[in-house]
C-alpha cells in the first residue's frame, strides 16, 4: 500500500545531526582528498591544477586497480556463495554452521589476519598437521596468487553475508516456501522460482557491502600479501606516511581510484535492485 | 515452519562448520603454548606467558582504549541513526530518497581514502586526533543502525504510544516508558554493530591517530609484524575477540530471556 | 473426475504438550463433494488440513487420495492444492505469474504458463488485473487470485483453511458464491476448514466437527444442527436451547417445560439427558407451552425472545417485525423437528 502522505518536513531536525556528521566527514575527506590528488591542496607551494600525481604512479596505478579489483571479485564470489550455502542450510534445520558465521562476524578483519597467518604460513598450522612442514607447502602467504587474502576476505564476508541472508530467509521465505509445496513445486523448482528471487535484493546488497570493504581494505593485505604489486589501499597509505611529501597527491590520487571503484560498484548495485520489485 | 527443504548435501554441514571455526584454533592454540616450535603438530609447552608478555607489552592501555574508542562510536551513533531512521520512516523528512543516500554512503567509500584526505582538515582545524577518530568511525558505522532502526521502526506499532496518550502519559514518560523498552533489542543490536566497527577498526586509527593512538587492532598489527611473537599476538587477538563476543552472547540471552 | 480422500486414524502429537493436537482422525470425503471441518479455535483442524497437504508428518495414521496411501509423499507429489488464510501471493510475480506458478515449476515455459494462467483468471472473474503487482490488488481480490492459483494446478483435492475469515461479510458472501460457482463448472473435491456454521452451511454438502482434536459429529449440514452428537456440537452449530431433565425409555423427554417426545431419543436409553431446541424452529402462536417473555435482543433485522417457562429460559427466533414486547404472555408451538436430545 502506497502511503500518500507530503513530507512536513517536521522531522528534519531529527535527521539533521546525523546527516550533517556525514556530510562533513565523507564529504569532506573525499572532495579534499579529490583536491589532494589534483594539486590543489599542496602541503607546500601554490595550488595549480595538475594529473601529476596520477601520471606520476604511471602503470603501477593500472597494475594496482587490477590487483585490487581480482582480490575483490574472488573473494566476494566465494563470500555469495559460502553465505548463500550457509544460510540455506540453516534453512534446512542445521543451524550450527550459521551460529559459527555469528562468531566470525565478532572477529576484527586485523585478528582474522593474524589467525590466517598462523594457520596458512609456511610454519602455521595448516602445514604441520597436514605433515608439509618439507618445504612443499605453497605459499599462500605472500605469495603470488595472493590465497591467504582471498581466503581471509572470503571468511569474513561469508559470515556476513550469511547473516544477512538468514534474516531474509527466516522473515519472508519460509512461508511462501510451504505455498511453493502445495502447488507441487519441488526442491529445487522453490529453490530456483522462490527463495533465490526473493533473496536476491538482500544478495545484492551484502555482497556489493563487502565488495566495497574489500577494496577498502588495509590490514589484511599488509600481513598477509607481499609488497610487489601492491593493492590500492596499501599503495596510498604507503605514500600518505612516506617521508617524502611530495607523494602526498599520489597517495590521494591512489585513494580516489580505489573511490571511484567502490562508487560504481555501489551505483550498479542499487540500479539492480532498483528493478527487484520488492525491494522497500 | 516445518517444511524442511535439505538443498544441500548433509556432508555440506560439516564443511562449513570447519570453514567458520578452523581458522581460529591456531589462535587459541598459539595463545595457550610457551613452546610450540616447527613442525610440532601441537605445543610441546602449554601455558600462559603468551598473556603475560601481553599486558608487559602495553595492552591494558590499549584495551581501556579501545573500549572507550568503541563505546563512544556505539553511543553516538546508535543515537544519531535512531533519530534519522525515526525521521525517516515517518516521512516527515522531504527528500527522503536522497537523504537515505546520503546515510548510506558511507558504505560506498573506501574508509582509508576518507580518512586520508580528512586528515588535512583534522590537522589545520586542530581537532584533537581522538575526537577526528571518533567522528569518522561513526560516519562508518551510521549506515549499520540506521538500517536497524529503521527496520525497527517500520515493525514499530504506533498504537501503543496513541493508546499511552489516551491514559494521560506525558510524551517524557511515553519516551522513556514506551518507546525505548519496545526498542530495546533493535537498539542493543544497532549498538553492537557500532561497536564493532569501533573496535575492529585499524586504517583510520592509523592514519588520523598518527601512530600515537594505541588500539589493540594498532597493537597487534605491530606485535605482528615481528618475528617469533607469536604466542603474543595470539594471546592478544584471543583478548581483541573476547568482548565483542561477550556482547553477542549477553544480548542473545537478553532476547531469549526477555521473550519468556 | 474427481477422487475420495480418505484419512485414517490421522494422529499429531508436538511435543512438549501434554494432550495430541489431533487424535485419530477418520474421515471420508467422496468425490466431487465439499465437506467443511468445522471447530473452535485451538481444535485442531488447521492441524488435520497441514496433515492432509503434507506440510507436517502426522504421528500416526494414513491419509488416502483415490485409494493411495499418500502418508509418507512430500507436500509436492501429492496434488492437493491448499489455500491459506492470507493469500500468500508471491511479491517478486504479478498476478499472472502466480497463477502460472504451478505450470512453470512443472516445467513449461513462462509464456506457456501464463496463456493456461488466464482461463483460471476468467473463471474467479477477474480477467483483466493478469498484469498488475500483487500489492496493487485488494484484499477480496488477492484471495480470488491465491484460489486461482491453487486451481491452476489442477489438484486432485483442495483444501481451504479458512480462506474468507479475513474479509468483511459482504466479500465472504462473494466469495461463497464463487465457490458455489466453480463447484459447478469443475469437479472438485473440497475440503474446509472454518469457525463458522453458515459458512458451512453454505458451501459444504457434509460437516465434520472437531472439538479438542477429536471427531465429535460428521453427518450433513441439516442433521447437525437438527441432530448433533454432543451439546458441544450443539453449541458450534448455533444451538441456544438447552434443557435438562429426565429421558424415559419410550424416547420422551421430561422437563420443567413438559413432557416432549423426540424421535429417535429410544435408542439413547433412559436416563438424564438434555433436551436440544432448535430456537429458528420455535413459532409463537396462541396454543402450546405458555410462558413470559423476559427479555428481547435484537441479531440483525431478526430478534431472539428469551421466553422463561417455569423458571426455565427458551430462545425463540422471532421473524422480522414481530410486536412481541417483554413480559408479555406468549404459547410456543415446538414442532418435533426442533428437538433432539444428548446426554451432558
Amino acid at each position: 500500500m502506497k502511503s500518500a502522505t507530503v513530507a512536513t518536513g517536521r522531522g528534519t531536525v531529527w535527521v539533521l545531526p546525523a546527516l550533517v556528521l556525514v556530510v562533513l566527514v565523507v564529504g569532506g575527506g573525499v572532495f579534499t582528498a579529490a583536491l589532494q590528488s589534483l594539486g590543489l591542496m599542496p602541503l607546500v607551494g601554490e595550488p595549480a591544477l595538475s594529473f601529476d600525481a596520477y601520471t606520476a604512479l604511471g602503470d603501477d596505478l593500472w597494475r594496482s586497480l587490477a590487483l585490487t579489483l581480482s582480490l575483490a571479485t574472488v573473494s566476494t564470489a566465494l563470500a555469495a556463495m559460502i553465505g548463500l550455502a550457509t544460510a540455506l542450510s540453516a534453512l534446512s534445520g542445521s543451524r550450527a554452521p550459521l551460529v559459527a558465521a555469528g562468531l566470525t562476524v565478532t572477529v576484527p578483519h586485523l585478528i582474522g589476519a593474524a589467525a590466517m597467518g598462523l594457520l596458512l604460513a609456511d610454519s602455521g598450522l595448516l602445514p604441520r598437521i597436514l605433515g608439509s612442514t618439507d618445504g612443499s607447502w605453497p605459499e599462500l602467504v605472500g605469495g603470488r596468487w595472493w590465497i591467504a587474502v582471498v581466503v581471509e576476505y572470503a571468511w569474513k564476508e561469508s559470515a556476513f553475508v550469511a547473516i544477512v541472508l538468514a534474516g531474509t530467509l527466516a522473515t519472508r521465505v519460509a512461508a511462501f516456501d510451504e505455498t511453493a509445496a502445495t502447488l507441487g513445486a519441488g526442491r529445487w523448482a522453490r529453490l530456483r522460482l522462490v527463495t533465490l528471487p526473493l533473496v536476491r535484493p538482500a544478495l545484492i546488497a551484502s555482497t556489493a557491502i563487502a565488495f566495497a570493504y574489500t577494496v577498502g581494505s588495509y590490514e589484511v593485505a599488509r600481513i598477509l600479501g607481499r609488497p610487489y604489486p601492491e593493492p590500492l589501499s596499501i599503495m596510498a597509505v604507503r605514500l600518505f606516511t612516506s617521508i617524502d611529501l611530495a607523494a602526498r597527491p599520489q597517495a590521494a590520487a591512489a585513494a580516489m581510484v580505489a573511490t571511484t571503484l567502490t562508487v560504481v560498484v555501489a551505483v550498479v548495485a542499487v540500479h539492480f535492485l532498483r528493478r527487484s520489485a520488492i525491494w522497500r | 515452519m516445518t517444511i524442511r527443504t535439505r538443498i544441500l548435501p548433509r556432508a555440506s554441514r560439516g564443511l562449513l562448520l570447519a570453514w567458520f571455526l578452523v581458522p581460529l584454533v591456531p589462535i587459541v592454540l598459539w595463545a595457550a603454548s610457551n613452546r610450540w616450535s616447527f613442525p610440532a603438530a601441537l605445543p610441546q609447552v602449554w601455558g600462559v606467558d603468551g598473556f603475560r608478555n601481553v599486558l608487559a607489552a602495553g595492552a591494558v592501555d590499549a584495551f581501556v582504549r579501545s573500549m572507550g574508542l568503541a563505546l563512544a562510536v556505539a553511543a553516538i551513533a546508535t543515537l544519531l541513526g535512531a533519530c534519522a531512521a525515526q525521521a525517516l520512516v515517518r516521512a516527515d523528512v522531504h527528500f527522503p530518497a536522497v537523504v537515505a543516500g546520503i546515510l548510506f554512503a558511507p558504505l560506498a567509500l573506501p574508509p582509508f581514502a576518507v580518512a586520508l584526505g580528512l586528515d588535512v582538515l583534522v590537522l589545520r582545524a586542530r581537532i584533537p586526533s581522538t575526537v577526528a577518530v571518533i567522528m569518522l568511525l561513526t560516519v562508518a558505522a551510521i549506515p549499520y543502525t540506521t538500517y536497524l532502526m529503521r527496520a525497527a521502526f517500520g515493525a514499530y506499532d504506533i498504537g501503543y504510544e496513541e493508546e499511552a496518550r489516551t491514559l494521560g502519559a506525558s510524551t517524557a514518560t511515553i519516551l522513556w516508558k514506551i518507546r525505548i523498552p519496545l526498542l530495546a533489542p533493535a537498539l542493543s543490536g544497532a549498538a553492537l554493530l557500532a561497536f564493532l566497527v569501533g573496535w575492529s577498526d585499524y586504517v583510520i586509527t592509523l592514519l588520523i591517530g598518527g601512530g600515537r593512538l594505541i588500539t589493540v587492532p594498532i597493537l597487534v598489527a605491530s606485535l605482528a609484524a615481528g618475528t617469533g611473537n607469536d604466542a603474543v599476538v595470539a594471546a592478544l587477538s584471543l583478548t581483541a575477540v573476547l568482548p565483542p563476543l561477550v556482547l553477542v552472547l549477553l544480548l542473545s540471552r537478553l532476547r531469549r530471556w526477555r521473550s519468556r | 473426475m474427481s477422487v475420495e480422500l480418505s484419512v485414517r486414524g490421522l494422529t499429531k502429537m508436538y511435543a512438549g504438550q501434554a494432550t495430541p493436537a489431533l487424535s485419530g482422525l477418520n474421515l471420508t470425503v467422496r468425490p466431487g463433494s465439499c465437506t467443511a471441518i468445522l471447530g473452535p479455535s485451538g481444535s485442531g483442524k488447521s492441524t488435520a488440513l497441514r496433515l492432509i497437504a503434507g506440510l507436517d508428518a502426522p504421528s500416526a495414521g494414513t491419509v488416502c487420495v483415490d485409494g493411495v496411501d499418500l502418508t509418507r509423499s512430500p507436500a509436492e507429489s501429492r496434488s492437493i492444492g491448499m489455500v491459506f488464510q492470507r493469500p500468500m501471493l508471491f511479491p517478486h510475480m504479478s498476478v499472472l505469474d502466480n497463477i502460472g506458478f504451478s505450470h512453470r515449476a512443472s516445467g513449461q515455459s513462462r509464456r506457456g504458463s501464463r496463456e493456461q494462467a488466464r482461463r483460471y483468471l476468467d473463471l474467479v472473474h477477474l480477467g483483466d488485473i493478469g498484469d498488475r503487482a500483487v500489492t496493487d490488488i485488494s484484499g477480496g481480490q488477492a484471495q480470488r487470485v491465491a484460489l486461482a492459483r491453487s486451481l491452476a494446478g489442477s489438484p486432485r483435492v483442495l483444501l481451504l483453511d479458512e480462506p474468507f475469515s479475513a474479509l468483511d461479510p459482504v466479500l465472504q458472501t462473494e466469495m461463497h458464491d464463487l465457490v458455489r460457482e466453480l463447484r459447478t463448472e469443475l469437479d472438485q473435491t473440497l475440503v474446509l476448514v472454518t469457525h463458522d456454521q453458515h459458512e458451512a452451511a453454505a458451501l459444504a454438502d457434509s460437516v465434520a466437527v472437531l472439538i479438542d482434536g477429536q471427531l465429535q459429529h460428521h453427518s450433513d449440514i441439516a442433521t447437525a444442527y437438527t441432530r448433533p452428537s454432543t451439546l458441544a456440537v450443539n453449541r458450534l452449530m448455533g444451538g441456544l436451547n438447552e434443557v435438562d431433565g429426565h429421558l424415559d425409555a419410550r424416547g420422551t423427554h421430561h422437563s420443567a417445560i413438559g413432557a416432549l417426545a423426540v424421535d429417535g431419543a429410544e435408542s439413547l436409553g433412559a436416563g438424564p439427558a438434555v433436551l436440544l431446541l432448535r430456537h429458528e424452529m420455535i413459532r409463537v402462536s396462541d396454543t402450546g407451552v405458555a410462558g413470559t417473555v423476559s427479555s428481547l435482543r435484537p441479531t440483525g433485522f431478526r430478534s431472539i425472545a428469551d421466553v422463561t417457562i417455569c423458571g426455565i429460559t427458551v430462545r425463540v427466533e422471532l421473524p422480522a417485525g414481530a410486536g412481541t414486547r417483554v413480559g408479555e404472555t406468549v404459547c410456543l408451538q415446538i414442532p418435533s423437528a426442533a428437538r433432539a436430545v444428548v446426554r451432558r
